[in-house]
């Protein structure tokens, strides 16, 4: 079954561009990637998503019930933790938290002591004195207290110090074990990277490609990094197979994708200090698309 | 229930300070009664005013020689400032979530838009009863104190029923503002905007006896205090009115609030 | 300094015209009336000149001065003045409070300018936006009264009466001030500045009911006597010295508590 599905999911401002006829479908357990550059649009699908704001055109579900008119039914099942996090701020962590459980018809007490121990949160502070990094830490809790079967997450590490942003990857992770279905949008490739098994990329509010997280890194193309100890002549790997080309002074890094051994014999010709061939991160990929 | 407690809860502050002002304002009106008292001789003057000119001065068909005609003149003001709290408190307590940019938090909950309308609206209903009370029992004991122990207690109960429908008017105004304004911060001030333009025709037509028919576009005129002082009774024209604005702008704020975009 | 003065103006320039707008038409609309007031002031006229004369001064309604045009022009200027306040202390209150409110605090002050100039930038530009509305004011209604036939009012004693606004408004701007500087926290601008001024006003009303003196003293709306402008062709000298001293320690107090605090981010 699919968790999320949107046609032709389109959004206009006014007259500016929201989204596009956006079609994405998550699958029940999946860890979705929902990958663009800023102001590509990701912000606004989960928004109409969450019924925050409502599409121009086209149709989205979550657990195959329309988002608008079933807004409140579906919302018990999902998890929200939005890019920039405010709260209210005269009210302490404890209080906001047991608020947010008071929406969920459910005893959340055991949950959000254990989360909030997870994530080292001081449970008596008031929203106003927190750093943002500890903000981001309250919505991370908020997100996840009440167990839910859809966990939408837009931009979550910011903010986070990388031991932070390792807990919180290893409890998205449990979740989904669990059974939870998460739906990552992210501008940080390599995030998307370690945790998703498949990836949407989202481009000027128009979707581009949707591809397996394993397809994607599989495919064969190879990033290949050559340093000589003379000049590499110019021109020296023009030959068919080969992009995204950049020499600076004696190394040269290129991607390849096409019969590996044509390119081996060239780089047996040079005297070589170092020579890397590695698979290409999402990064790179990506560098593609929007080329 | 949630939401409720939560608004009310936020909102402590803020009633105790307004009951505190009303109170204040209550108490130093009718002080300022017993030191008219003394003088005395100055209402003969006013007594010889044609009608406008009286009027102007906020006299008009009223005995403020009596401490309950004296307070049918003040009570104008009191309602003003209770006009002014339900003007900002319907149209902030809409607004505020996404001002305060938690509306992200908060309509990401299992929750319709119209139950946490309703939720908050009740929380504003409670606060403005709050304070309606508040008014009610400073305003008897304080007629009473000025006037030899003897509170003409009907008459008040009377001005401050009106005081109620008209705070109700001026917060569903309020609530209708922030569901239909684009920028929630133009709420609060669309809200006032509409209450003060509201009062100064009251104003305008205490002066004047042309137009006669603008009465029923102001509130302030809707429960006049110096008719019930006189006779102990409302005008039921405005309670029927006053009850087809209230529908007419509750209808409005469910109707745009659920049909719009939240601005975050 | 000069780019965030012609930042502020910018900002305000939307409002402040809603302001001129809709102050001009209320003033127009009162002062329409004035026709068909005019013959029930002869008739109390005859009424009034029986009373003892220290009576009726003492109750500001000497028949020569209230029931003449001015009089009558008195009494648009006091609504106008309430209005006029509210947009002063909105003023004051919110040009340095939206900073904070709408965290644009930080993005202004990591910028090479010290407190002092963000602050003289914002009380000029809030000086400007007050001089344009009483200007665009002044002249509206000097229209109006040369457009209604049979109207007399002398030039100064016009020009005189209708400034009082402008100085009233001075006082709400500095309250304004210095509330958004020292208050701990403010959530709505609106309602300080609503509640505040109009606390002011009501002081004011019931003590001119009763003639009190040391009042005048409190409330900027009774530091004018439009009787005595009318008079005497002049202000009363020692209200403008309350005004000047109020208007010295208020912007004084505003820019001390404003070097000196913690500006609030987010």
């Amino acid at each position: 079954m699919n968790v999320i599905e949107t046609k032709k999911l389109t959004k206009y401002y006014g007259k500016s561009r929201g989204i596009i006829e956006v079609d994405i479908n998550v699958e029940d357990g999946e860890i979705y990637g929902f990958i663009g550059p800023n102001g590509a649009g990701k912000s606004t699908t989960i928004r109409v998503l969450l019924s925050l704001i409502y599409a121009t055109s086209g149709t989205a579900t979550i657990f195959g019930k329309d988002v608008v008119k079933f807004g409140p039914e579906i919302k018990k099942e999902i998890g929200y933790l939005p890019g920039e996090v405010f709260y209210y701020d005269t009210m302490r962590v404890k209080d906001l938290l047991n608020y947010s459980a008071s929406f969920y018809k459910k005893d959340c007490s055991k949950r959000i002591k254990e989360l909030a121990g997870i994530m080292s949160l001081e449970l008596d502070k008031r929203i106003d004195d927190l750093s943002y990094g500890n903000k981001k830490k309250v919505g991370i809790v908020l997100g996840l207290l009440h167990e839910p079967k859809l966990i939408i997450l837009d931009e979550p590490t910011g903010g986070l110090d990388p031991l932070m942003q390792q807990t919180f990857f290893n409890l998205v992770r449990e979740e989904n074990k669990k059974g939870a279905t998460v739906f990552l949008s992210s501008h940080i490739l390599s995030e998307v990277q370690r945790l998703c098994d498949k990836v949407a990329i989202i481009k000027e509010g128009k979707i581009v490609k949707i591809e397996k997280m394993s397809d994607l890194a599989q495919s064969n193309y190879s990033k290949i990094k050559v340093e000589s100890k003379a000049a590499i002549p110019e021109g020296y790997f023009d030959m068919a197979g080969v992009s995204g080309l950049k020499t600076e002074n004696h190394s040269t890094t290129f991607m390849f994708k096409g019969d590996i051994n044509s390119v081996t014999k060239k780089i047996a010709a040079l005297d070589l200090v170092s020579l890397f061939v590695e698979e290409p991160d999402l990064e790179d990929i990506f560098l593609h698309y929007y080329q | 229930m949630n939401i409720y407690l939560r608004e009310l809860k936020a909102r402590r502050k803020s009633i105790i300070f307004w009951s505190i002002g009303l109170f204040l304002m209550d108490a130093a009106s009718m002080n300022k009664f017993a030191g008219f008292e003394k003088s005395g001789q100055a209402t003969q003057v006013f007594a010889a005013f044609p009608k406008g000119l009286a009027r102007a001065f906020g006299l008009g068909n009223v005995d403020i020689n009596t401490a309950l005609g004296w307070f049918a003149m003040a009570f104008m003001y009191l309602l003003v400032l209770v006009a002014i709290h339900a003007s900002l408190l319907g149209a902030g307590i809409l607004a505020e979530e996404e001002q305060d940019k938690t509306a992200e938090f908060l309509y990401a909950k299992p929750i319709s838009r119209a139950k946490v309308v309703t939720e908050k609206l009740l929380a504003a209903l409670t606060l403005i009863i709050i304070l309606n009370i508040v008014t009610l029992l400073s305003s008897i004991s304080m007629v009473a104190a000025f006037n030899k122990g003897v509170s003409p207690t009907q008459e008040i109960l009377l001005m401050m029923a009106g005081m109620f429908v008209v705070q109700i008017i001026f917060m569903v105004i309020g609530s209708a503002a922030a569901a239909i304004v684009r920028k929630p911060k133009y709420a609060g001030a669309a809200a006032s905007a509409i209450m003060f333009a509201t009062f100064f025709l009251s104003l305008w037509l205490d002066i004047t006896e042309k137009l006669p028919w603008l009465k029923y576009f102001t509130p302030f005129k809707y429960f006049d205090a110096k008719i019930i002082a006189n006779h102990a009774k409302f005008d039921y024209a405005f309670i029927v009115i006053s009850i087809g604005v209230i529908i007419a702008m509750l209808t409005m704020t469910y109707v745009s609030y659920n049909a719009r975009d939240l601005k975050i | 300094m000069l780019n965030m003065y012609l930042h502020e103006l910018k900002q305000y320039r939307r409002i402040t015209m809603i302001w001129i707008v809709s102050l001009v038409t209320t003033a127009a609309l009162y002062m329409a009336l004035y026709p068909s007031f005019a013959p029930q002031l002869d008739a109390m006229k005859k009424i009034l000149e029986n009373y003892p004369k220290v009576l009726l001064d003492a109750l500001g309604v000497g028949p020569n001065v209230f029931l003449s045009f001015a009089g009558f022009y008195s009494i648009i200027m006091a609504y106008m003045m309430l209005a006029m306040s509210i947009q002063a202390m909105n003023l004051g209150t919110g040009i340095v409070a939206k900073e904070e409110h709408s965290h644009t605090a930080e993005f202004l002050l990591a910028k090479p300018v010290n407190r002092t100039q963000v602050l003289t930038a914002k009380l000029l530009a809030a000086l400007t936006i007050l001089l344009i509305t009483n200007a665009f004011f002044m002249a509206a209604m000097w229209a109006e009264i040369n457009f209604l036939a049979d109207i007399l009012i002398a030039g100064k004693i016009f020009i005189l009466m209708t400034l009082t606004l402008f100085i009233v408004q001075l006082f709400f701007l500095g309250l304004g001030f210095l509330v958004s500087v020292t208050a701990p926290k403010i959530r709505s601008v609106l309602s300080i500045s609503l509640s505040t001024v109009f606390v002011f006003y009501v002081i004011g009303v019931f003590d001119s009911i009763i003639g009190s003196k040391a009042v005048r003293y409190i409330t900027p709306f009774k530091f004018f006597d439009n009787q005595y402008i009318i008079n005497n062709g002049s202000y009363e000298p020692a209200f403008l010295v309350v005004e000047a001293v109020f208007l010295a320690a208020a912007f004084t107090a505003a820019y001390y508590f404003y070097l000196k605090r913690d500006i609030r981010t987010t």
